[in-house]
């Protein structure tokens, strides 16, 4: 386990990965400041 | 989020079990623009096929952010007609985040998903008394209001 959240940056690969996977995606938007 | 909630060893190891997380700043476009983002933190469940099935807006400490998860993953499989799944994820609300903002619901969708798994009507009624006594004040109540007839 790592110590902390690995975020995907792009919409494609998280949604290949939940595809492979069978999860949900987190999707998560932010303020950059 | 960034401050409190993600670097959480609860959330960390939650995030990475469940889901497949993806950052995206709110104002990139079209993302933002397709799911109608107004304001952060927007969180979003989201399925395979891009079809949204729970949203949050504003911070939520490490509690409610796994709580309101449990929540979202559970809806996610109730929408894709996976009542025994589903019902893993609210259980585990109503046990385990007993005090969480997310308990009346994850009772009313409780019942729903037993009597679409069972075709059984009682646990709705079942949901009905469990919320009008613990939560009468809750919309889930008003909302399982006429269950109380079955």
């Amino acid at each position: 386990m790592t110590n902390e959240i690995v975020w995907e940056k792009n919409m494609d690969s998280a949604i290949a990965r939940a595809r492979t996977q069978k999860l949900p995606v987190l999707l998560f938007f932010h303020n950059p400041g | 989020m960034d401050a409190v909630t993600y670097p959480d060893e609860k959330v960390i190891a939650f995030v990475q079990d469940f889901y497949i997380p993806l950052q995206i700043p709110f104002d990139a476009k079209p993302l933002s623009s397709d799911f109608n983002v107004k304001w952060t933190p927007t969180l979003i469940t989201l399925g395979s096929d891009k079809r949204e099935h729970h949203r949050t807006v504003g911070f939520l400490d490490p509690d409610a952010f796994i709580a309101s998860s449990l929540l979202g993953i559970g809806k996610y499989h109730f929408d894709n007609d996976q009542y025994v799944e589903a019902l893993t994820f609210f259980e585990k609300i109503i046990s385990e985040q007993s005090q969480s903002d997310s308990v009346a619901e994850a009772l009313f969708l409780r019942g729903v998903s037993l009597y679409k798994n069972s075709g059984a009507p009682k646990p709705l009624k079942e949901a009905y008394e469990t919320l009008s006594s613990q939560f009468p004040n809750s919309e889930w109540t008003k909302r399982a209001y006429p269950y109380r007839l079955l």
